[in-house]
């Protein structure tokens, strides 16, 4: 089971990966005309034009774009978070639903083995294409910027993992969501707005202690990136409500799904 | 007293307020095929589908060899093979690949011991291609697949699902011989149909269901005993006949009636012989005539 799942699901996270790696690439490659003759110096001095909390909601009030790390620390980050979370999400939503939605669901269902043990074997592998995915691209980063810059190598390794929290939670969400449903395609517009609105409410905790609460309805609040820049250490606090959010939700759906009317 | 497989207790199954069944109890024996038949709608997959634990009962039980079925029992799952009425597969694998799928799940499974040469034998009568992708297979292809699939691991209980629909003549002859050996070798076949007469040619007992519920089940040789005739009379007393006679006419052409019949022969000659009868024919009714007739008979019941 869990080698065919890994099969199945070997082509998406390729693509994913593959087009995130591209982007990255070719950011890396032009950065440095970008950012050539003082004209990152420039596009700081423009930054200060902004306002503060805009400036904070994406990490640029503590780093310049003056470098691509600096680049990594804010907008890349922003970028990864927001992938990722798609990608996570999108796994959780359809990994379980597709079986019932392309109706191989009663073909699987008639096979010796528990519903309980589907839903494991599919979270195992998703699980395992989440972490492969942030340590593909954490892994390139920092190879890229060494072979550049000299960037703060615990600092970045630790960011690196930060995508993984609201990325586990994002899945596990996504997962429960479809335990309600019997079509994907529902379920594809729900998780891509979901994913969206939560890291637009986390940008807009960012900007002032009146919405500061707003933090908590969003899974992207658990990578604390801001965090881990200002203090190079990453608070247990985060990861462990990460995998207790994963966890229940983990649960839930497993309830959920043991009751569901498969066709 | 032959050993009762799977027994289902009066299952009730209601899609909001739609009736799927409704109080549906029978039971199959070791070594039978059982012919589960009634017209689109009439809850023959709600049935199967309950007792494969695909939908949630309302209420009711399916016990398997006397113990409750449950969805994650196992053990009673490795011991059935199942084919749905549409048959959905990977469509990424080839043939080769979903047969090998499926094998992986039966390793350790002590009855589907002998898995790989039922396999070949099963592939081998059904003519298939074992390199094909499934994405590429016809429906009668896809529907051999879900054969050799529902079958391999060598189940003791077999439930189908229309198992014919897109066969062709020979290969359905094919699958009739295949049935029947399982059933020789002491399996039993839960055989969902609503094509009359696939019932005579492999059924030994049938259950009629109509509107979710049970109408009949016997041996198909005891239903198709059961004295129904059809019977056409012209009479010029034909209002009279029929009023005496209490039957529902199937049709009338001008003093021409043509009904059926319930009453013994000498018990129907008896009565005719008040009117003055100017022909008659008395026709013995066919399995699949039998069959209509309950059909329409409930029909009528339900609405009145």
């Amino acid at each position: 089971m869990i080698k065919r799942e890994l099969k199945v699901n070997l082509r998406s996270f390729l693509v994913w990966t593959g087009t995130m790696l591209v982007t990255l690439l070719l950011i890396y490659l032009v950065y440095p005309s970008i950012v050539s003759d003082g004209k990152g110096n420039k596009v700081n001095e423009m930054l200060e034009a902004f306002p503060p909390e805009l400036l904070r909601a994406f990490n640029m009030d503590l780093a310049g774009l003056d470098t691509a790390y600096g680049w990594l620390k804010s907008e890349g980050f922003t970028f990864l978070y927001l992938i990722i979370g798609i990608y996570s999400c999108l796994l959780g939503s359809n990994i379980v639903l597709k079986e019932e939605s392309e109706k191989t669901i009663e073909y699987l269902a008639a096979l010796p083995i528990t519903r309980r043990k589907v839903v494991c074997d599919k979270v195992i592998v998703s699980v395992i294409y989440i972490v492969s995915m942030i340590a593909i691209l954490g892994a390139f980063n920092m190879l890229a910027l060494n072979l550049t810059e000299t960037p703060d190598n615990r600092q970045l390794l630790l960011l690196s993992i930060t995508p993984l929290f609201p990325a586990l939670v994002l899945f596990a969400l996504g997962l429960f969501i479809s335990t309600f449903t019997h079509k994907t395609k529902k379920m594809l517009g729900i998780s891509i707005g979901m994913v969206f609105a939560m890291y637009i409410l986390s940008v807009i905790s960012e900007m002032g202690e009146s919405v500061k609460g707003l933090k908590y309805l969003s899974a992207f609040t658990l990578a604390n990136s801001r965090g881990v820049i200002t203090s190079s250490e990453l608070k247990p606090v985060y990861p462990i409500v990460s995998l207790v959010l994963f966890a229940a939700l983990i649960v839930v759906s497993l309830v959920r799904y043991q009751k569901k009317e498969l066709v | 007293m032959s050993e009762t497989i799977l027994e289902i207790k009066n299952l009730t199954k209601y899609y909001g307020k739609v009736k799927g069944v409704e109080n549906l109890s029978l039971s199959l024996n070791k070594g039978e095929i059982f012919g589960f038949i009634g017209p689109n709608g009439a809850g023959k997959s709600t049935t199967i589908r309950s007792v494969m634990n695909l939908i949630n009962k309302d209420s009711g039980e399916v016990l398997f060899h006397g113990k409750e079925l449950t969805r994650d029992d196992v053990e009673a799952k490795s011991r059935i093979g199942y084919l749905p009425s549409e048959v959905f597969l990977y469509d990424d694998l080839t043939v080769k690949g979903i047969f090998d799928h499926h094998e992986s799940f039966y390793r350790n499974v002590k009855s589907a011991a002998g898995i790989r040469e039922k396999r070949q034998d099963l592939v081998s009568r059904l003519k298939l291609d074992e390199t094909r992708p499934i994405e590429d297979l016809s429906l009668g292809n896809l529907k051999k697949v879900g054969i050799v699939l529902a079958l391999m691991h060598n189940p003791e209980l077999i439930i189908m699902d229309e198992p014919t629909s897109g066969l062709d003549p020979i290969m359905q002859n094919v699958f009739y011989e295949i049935l029947r050996e399982e059933r020789d070798r002491g399996n039993t076949v839960f055989y969902s149909t609503h094509i009359l007469n696939e019932v005579s040619k492999v059924c030994d007992r049938v259950g009629i269901i109509r509107n979710g519920e049970l109408i009949r089940a016997g041996q198909v040789d005891e239903i198709s005993d059961k004295q129904l005739t059809f019977v056409t009379v012209s009479s010029d007393e034909v209002d009279a006949l029929v009023t005496e006679l209490g039957v529902k006419v199937l049709s009338r052409e001008e003093d021409t009636v043509r009904f059926a019949n319930h009453f013994p022969d000498d018990e129907l000659i008896k009565r005719l012989s008040k009117f003055t009868i100017r022909k008659i024919l008395i026709e013995e009714a066919t399995l699949e005539e039998m069959f209509m007739h309950y059909y329409e008979e409930g029909q009528t019941d339900d609405k009145t």
